[in-house]
């Protein structure tokens, strides 16, 4: 497709109501693919030629693709058209003033965070353009952890592809391993009969349980309520015990396969472990009223960090963040491929979009993990395997909603050979988010504000 | 101000201060050099009640001007080296590095070349290896209080 078909077929399906959902440029730069999707689930690819190095931006029609364009463009050298300027995001440029946005004026001067911070965080840098303690404007620079995996995983088969894929991140490891199980068995046409559905459906919620508690704890670490941070990081330890129970690994590693699950619980471990999940749900509920009846934590959360609905919308925020500012968007009530029968997106009353909204919105959802997992933990645990059912196509798309949000992952392939892995992941879509919710709130709240988003970089960066 | 601890760190650097016969405690700097996040995650939980490392002594220090251990997970990335190589030379002496996870130990590290330099060795010089991916909370406890132990020796 030419760069203006492709301009055009982009209007027409936004005014259809699809959704951006990624942009990648295919391994030898010659194609630029973005992946659009609705509401109801459906998606579609829509492939255009580079020419003479550039295709036209859609930055201006979807404003979520503004990372996706810089990143082709630092990696795989695609021009685009109408992106101006085309900030290096990828690329390390050593001038300020290639990669910030010029803020000028009386009193206006920067502060630099990372990438190395004080506490045990991953590495990312943060220049906060600022007057007094007011944020201006945020300039994220991440990619330090860039590892280069989706280059690397190019021309391995499938089944090794795997690694790269859960590898990009342990937070989010069997949500990306999925999305890309997925994405691999739609290029092979092959559909997940009821256990495997079933099997991956608990490994995401065991991800997405220890990693809700985490993030619980993190925001009581940054509000300095010591209290609320030591119980709920015991839950998360429990939480990480029962998955080396279950599986060996504490962060589930090794438990997804491609095209089918090797993981077999007996009728006592599956027992023993909705035993945890009720016992853990106890404890969580617990702490939890001691948090909602905290003046001093529950003081520091609301009007901060403000993301309203259409700024979510417009800038394509995903998962529990975009839900909290009221998009009643949840992949998993639209996944076929998974056991998340009858399950119903949830969004606050009053969706204020404010620190205090995401943080409830976790603990509301980490309601909802404990009951999916106490519907699906009833009987034993058999290997299973996916199934032919569909038409084989060289390219495959995995979308799983991970404890940060929508994850896609696309498999482009030569038969059983990687010829392009691309995933992007909640934190990925949510990262620009987090510079926009940032802007006009203090300094001091900044934390507070991130960790509230509670993003990985590594699954950014890749 | 920057005179004084300039002068500060170039005395730490230089004077042979006589070891204590027990050592007590031990500051740590944390740098992440490009992990999956992994380690960072039973990094983190050290210091939940069921572990509490600090009843050791062992602590997260903010700067790596203040650490005795400069604890890296990662295999080294292209963007990370230049970060880690500035926290390493502002530790004052004695100062010690320990390769947290796989990844730091340069095995079965996934990615490109060009993307990644390590493993850590490669770059700084490493005197305690905490292999597992990621390693269990009790294993990095376990490596740390060993060094504490062997500067006690």
């Amino acid at each position: 497709m030419s760069g203006e078909a492709y301009r055009e077929e982009i209007v027409a399906a936004r005014d259809e109501g699809w959704r951006f959902a990624g942009l990648h440029a295919s391994s030898d730069g010659a194609l630029v693919r973005t992946l659009l999707a609705r509401s109801s689930g459906a998606t579609r690819l829509q492939t255009v030629v580079v020419q003479q190095g550039s295709v036209p931006s859609i930055v201006d029609l979807f404003p979520a693709a503004g990372w996706d364009e810089r990143e082709a463009h630092d990696l795989y050298g695609v021009d685009f058209a109408g992106h101006e300027p085309l900030r290096p995001l990828v690329d390390h440029d050593l001038r300020l003033d290639r990669w910030t946005v010029p803020v000028r004026g009386r009193d206006a001067f920067q502060v630099a965070v990372g990438p190395i911070h004080a506490g045990i965080i991953e590495s990312g840098h943060f220049r906060l353009h600022v007057v007094g303690e007011r944020i201006l404007h945020l300039d994220a620079r991440l990619f330090y952890k860039h590892r280069g995996l989706e280059r690397a995983a190019e021309g391995r088969s499938l089944d090794e592809g795997l690694a790269y894929a859960t590898r990009a991140c342990a937070a989010c490891a069997v949500a990306n391993g999925v999305a890309y199980a997925h994405a691999c068995e739609d290029a092979l046409g092959l559909t997940p009969d009821l256990e495997l559905a079933r099997v991956r459906t608990i490994l995401l919620e065991l991800e997405r349980m220890w990693s809700h508690l985490n993030d619980l704890a993190a925001v009581c670490a940054g509000v300095g309520l010591a209290a609320g941070n030591n119980h709920f990081a015991a839950l998360t330890e429990r939480a990480r015990r029962l998955n080396a129970r279950l599986t060996g690994h504490r962060f589930l590693f090794g438990a997804i396969r491609v095209g089918r699950s090797d993981l077999t619980l007996h009728d006592d471990d599956v027992s023993a472990a909705a035993e945890e999940v009720a016992a853990l749900r106890t404890d969580a509920r617990r702490g939890w009223r001691e948090l909602r009846f905290n003046r001093s934590f529950q003081d520091r959360l609301p009007g901060i960090g403000v993301l309203d609905a259409a700024a979510a919308r417009r800038l394509g925020a995903v998962g529990p963040a975009a839900r909290a500012a009221g998009l009643a968007d949840d992949l998993r009530a639209i996944s076929p491929r998974l056991a998340y029968d009858g399950f119903a997106p949830v969004t606050p009353e009053r969706a204020v979009g404010d620190v205090q909204a995401r943080v409830e919105q976790r603990a509301v959802e980490l309601e909802q993990t404990f009951a999916v997992l106490g519907r699906l933990l009833d009987r034993r645990v058999a290997p299973a395997a996916a199934t032919p059912g569909t038409h084989a196509q060289p390219i495959g798309v995995g979308r799983v909603e991970s404890p940060r949000g929508a994850t896609s992952c696309i498999v482009e392939r030569r038969d059983d050979r990687i010829e392009r892995l691309r995933l992007r992941t909640g934190s990925y879509a949510n990262w620009p988010v987090v510079a926009f919710a940032a802007v006009d709130n203090l300094l001091p709240d900044f934390p507070l504000i991130n960790k509230s988003f509670e993003l990985c970089y590594a699954c950014a960066d890749r | 101000m920057l005179t004084l601890l300039r002068d500060l760190r170039r005395l730490r650097h230089t004077v042979d201060l006589a070891r204590p016969e027990r050592a007590s405690s031990l500051a740590v700097r944390h740098v992440d050099a490009g992990s999956c996040n992994g380690c960072e995650h039973e990094l983190t939980l050290l210091s939940s009640p069921y572990y509490d490392l600090q009843r050791f002594g062992i602590g997260v220090v903010a700067s790596p001007r203040h650490a005795d251990v400069l604890l890296v997970t990662g295999p080294v990335t292209s963007r990370m080296l230049e970060p880690l190589r500035i926290a390493y030379d502002a530790m004052p002496e004695p100062r010690r590095v320990a390769a947290l996870g796989d990844c730091a130990l340069g095995c079965n590290v996934l990615g490109t070349a060009e993307s990644i330099v390590g493993p850590l060795d490669a770059v700084l010089p490493v005197d305690l290896r905490i292999p597992g991916c990621p390693p269990t909370p009790e294993a990095i406890a376990q490596a740390l209080l060993g060094l504490i132990d062997a500067a006690a020796r």
